[in-house]
């Protein structure tokens, strides 16, 4: 039987993973990869949370909504956010975050 | 669900189908004006603004369905905020056109123009949806779609490389802004097994132990909440995206976004503050965010020399003084500080698009977001000289304009419920915010131009520049109005 | 019942294992060739190396992936309205129907955007 803390650690540690990431990382498609596996890691305690607590011998089932939505969110930001991306590419030739550097102040 | 068709959900409804409608417009007639589009747009917006004034919460909140939506006076005066916000973000726009083509069309006339008309009003649908919502799920969709499509919106002008880049610096630390929200809901949602405020309001003061659970979850939706308002350590977004957005879409971001920021951080703090036995530490770490907001925005933004700039930093400082409201419970002060924080964004939008208004039709003549650019203004365009005047020392906060009764409520929130150190911090901010932004009259009354020609103003934008001021100098001395509608 | 596993763990480590030592034995042993511009020329009829070694997508179809992705995330919504929607019909007809034909519709004026916009043409 694995147990809620199981989850969690897993959970946490995607998120300290995908946190990570985006700090030491370069390149801004990696970055984006990392955002999108914190957005996972919530949404496996979400399920976790959800199998676990609940509601009168049944799943409570909100939190698994709540991970529909992530989803579909998600799915939206990669969609939109890959796109800013291969255009700044387009007219930069360059994907790393030291070179974004246009603005001073 | 009472009566369908009177129910304040339809406001939000006309306003995504109205989107939609213009979206369609926009790609069936390929040949027409865009700015057909954002005609019709302003139109629609204001219908949505007149019907919004008549609608009334329903007596009957039985159903379910008002559970997870608000229908109080805060929700329908959000609603209002956002509306109006909108429709000045596309008058502004409609300014910025010249602009625009010469970095999206590349060639073809308008092309690729007729959207950035649209999304606005889909922004708008998220905001007024953010204002009703009083549960997770809701906060989280709203707050997207309105993050999602300024996604686009930021990096619009896709020849424009200091737009690209701002685009890129707002999608990552938006996605780990969302990315911290989300974590903090999930263990919220652990810790109480609700999604809805209320009910985690009562869960969490029958929660025994797991005191650090609680406020590890209240600090990761407070990281999640502070990049959305900008406030200190989480601001570094803030003066790289005001800079390379498209000037609308900037004015969009420092009134639209910061309004649902605080929306959402008036609901969401409430069921968190009220759990007496944690109340001390969550204070502590919102007073600890609020000083360091208000220091750092109002001192960066003494040396600034580009004006979208200094209204990024502006644009801090002001989220400083809001979460100052924030962290007051007030004593006898007949306003709460959601109310206090409602009347000051009011406030805020009036001045804050007063400004960029006037900075979109200098950029067209001029070029230049340069405060030099304002150099001698008054000698080309005493009415837009007068117009940024009196947008500047809203935001310093003179008396007799609307900038100081907002200022003053705050203040007079934090005497009542004794924080001191802060307003002490928040003193010393404003008085330096009077040294920026003043620099700015300035430069418009006390320098020589560097060119003479007049700069020419279309009519609506100067309709909508004249009500602006008439509202920015009678809510600073008559803002029962505005209270009215606040406390009702 | 782990045990079980240790002959696979075995081969695993002597797989492992023989392809370094192989590695590090030719590295050890063998003599690396000079080389010159010459020398690395394609020779007689093979093909001159042109264009970098990655084939380039074309925009057309990350733009179509994208689309799919999206109108695909979209029917996750659906299962959980197909669940309830029988016991549902009962009680609530009108709100349960009306919700999910504004669903659709949004979706299908999405579809047409797309459509009328191009984005799912192949050919320029």
């Amino acid at each position: 039987m694995v147990t809620l803390n199981a989850y969690l650690l897993v959970s946490g540690l995607l998120f300290a993973i995908g946190f990570a990431g985006v700090l030491l990382r370069r390149n801004i498609i990696i970055i984006f990869m990392c955002l999108e596996l914190m957005l996972s890691a919530s949404n496996l305690s979400l399920v976790a949370f959800s199998r676990f607590n609940t509601v009168n011998g049944l799943p409570n089932y909100n939190g698994q909504i709540l991970v529909f939505f992530i989803i579909a969110v998600a799915a939206a930001e990669v969609a939109v956010g890959l796109a800013i991306i291969v255009a700044l590419f387009r007219a930069r030739r360059t994907t790393h975050v030291e070179d974004m550097n246009s603005m001073k102040g | 669900m009472g009566n369908f068709l009177e129910a304040p959900y339809l406001l939000e409804a006309v306003v995504v189908v109205l989107g939609l409608a213009l979206l369609m417009l926009e790609a069936f007639l390929p040949k027409a004006d865009k700015r057909l589009v954002a005609y019709i747009a302003l139109f629609g917006l204001a219908g949505v603004l007149v019907a919004s004034f008549n609608m009334k919460a329903p007596e009957n909140l039985e159903h379910s369905f008002w559970s997870f939506y608000a229908t109080d006076n805060l929700a329908f005066f959000y609603k209002n905020i956002a509306v109006l916000a909108t429709m000045l973000v596309i008058v502004m726009a409609i300014e910025y056109t010249p602009v625009l083509e010469k970095y999206v069309s590349q060639g073809s006339k308008q092309g690729g123009l007729g959207e950035f008309f649209c999304l606005p009003v889909f922004v708008c649908a998220g905001l007024m949806w953010m204002a009703s919502a009083k549960e997770f799920i809701t906060i989280f969709v709203s707050l997207e779609t309105v993050t999602i499509s300024f996604y686009v919106l930021v990096a619009y002008m896709r020849r424009n490389v200091g737009s690209l880049e701002a685009g890129v610096k707002y999608l990552i630390l938006g996605a780990l802004s969302t990315g911290f929200f989300v974590y903090g809901v999930t263990w919220v949602f652990g810790l109480t097994g609700e999604t809805h405020l209320e009910k985690i309001g009562i869960a969490l003061q029958g929660l025994e132990g797991s005191d650090s659970a609680v406020l590890f979850a209240f600090t990761l939706i407070l990281v999640g909440l502070g990049f959305k308002v900008a406030a200190v350590p989480f601001h570094v977004w803030v003066p790289d995206v005001y800079q390379g957005a498209p000037t609308p879409v900037t004015a969009f971001l420092s009134v639209g976004s910061k309004a649902a920021g605080f929306i959402v951080a008036t609901r969401i703090l409430q069921p968190f503050l009220e759990m007496e036995r944690l109340h001390s530490s969550f204070t502590t770490i919102l007073v600890i965010v609020t000083g360091a907001t208000i220091l750092f925005g109002n001192f960066a933004a003494i040396p600034q020399t580009n004006f979208k700039r200094l209204l990024a930093y502006s644009s801090i400082s002001h989220a400083g003084f809001l979460l100052l409201a924030l962290t007051c419970t007030p004593d006898q002060f007949q306003l709460t500080p959601g109310q206090v924080v409602a009347f000051y964004l009011a406030t805020y939008l009036l001045m804050t698009m007063l400004c960029f208004l006037v900075l979109t039709i200098v950029r067209r003549s001029t070029e230049s977001d340069e405060i030099a650019a304002f150099s001698g203004l008054h000698r080309r365009s005493p009415f837009l000289a007068f117009a940024l005047l009196i947008g500047v020392i809203s935001l310093a906060g003179v008396p007799l304009t609307a900038g100081f009764l907002g200022k003053f409520f705050v203040f007079t929130l934090a005497i009542d419920s004794g924080r001191w150190i802060l307003l002490a911090f928040a003193v010393v901010g404003a008085a330096s915010g009077f040294y920026y932004y003043l620099k700015v009259a300035r430069a418009m009354y006390w320098e020589e131009p560097t060119e003479l020609a007049a700069i020419e103003i279309s009519p609506l934008a100067r309709l909508a520049l004249l009500l602006l001021i008439i509202a920015t100098i009678v809510f600073g001395v008559y803002p029962a109005p505005i209270l009215g509608l606040l406390t009702n | 019942m782990l045990e079980t596993y240790l002959p696979i763990l075995m081969q695993l480590g002597v797989a492992c294992g023989f392809a370094v030592s192989t590695l590090i034995v030719s590295v050890l042993l063998g003599k690396s060739g000079k080389t010159n511009p010459v020398k690395d020329s394609a020779y007689e009829c093979g093909m001159l190396p042109i264009g970098e070694a990655q084939p380039r997508f074309s925009v057309k179809f990350y733009l179509v992936a994208m689309l799919f992705v999206l109108f695909d995330i979209e029917v996750v919504f659906m299962y959980p309205w197909a669940v309830v929607f029988k016991d549902l019909l009962v009680t609530s007809l009108l709100p349960v129907t009306l919700g999910m034909a504004g669903f659709v519709f949004i979706l299908f004026i999405a579809y047409l955007y797309v459509l009328k916009k191009g984005a799912l043409q192949w050919r320029d």
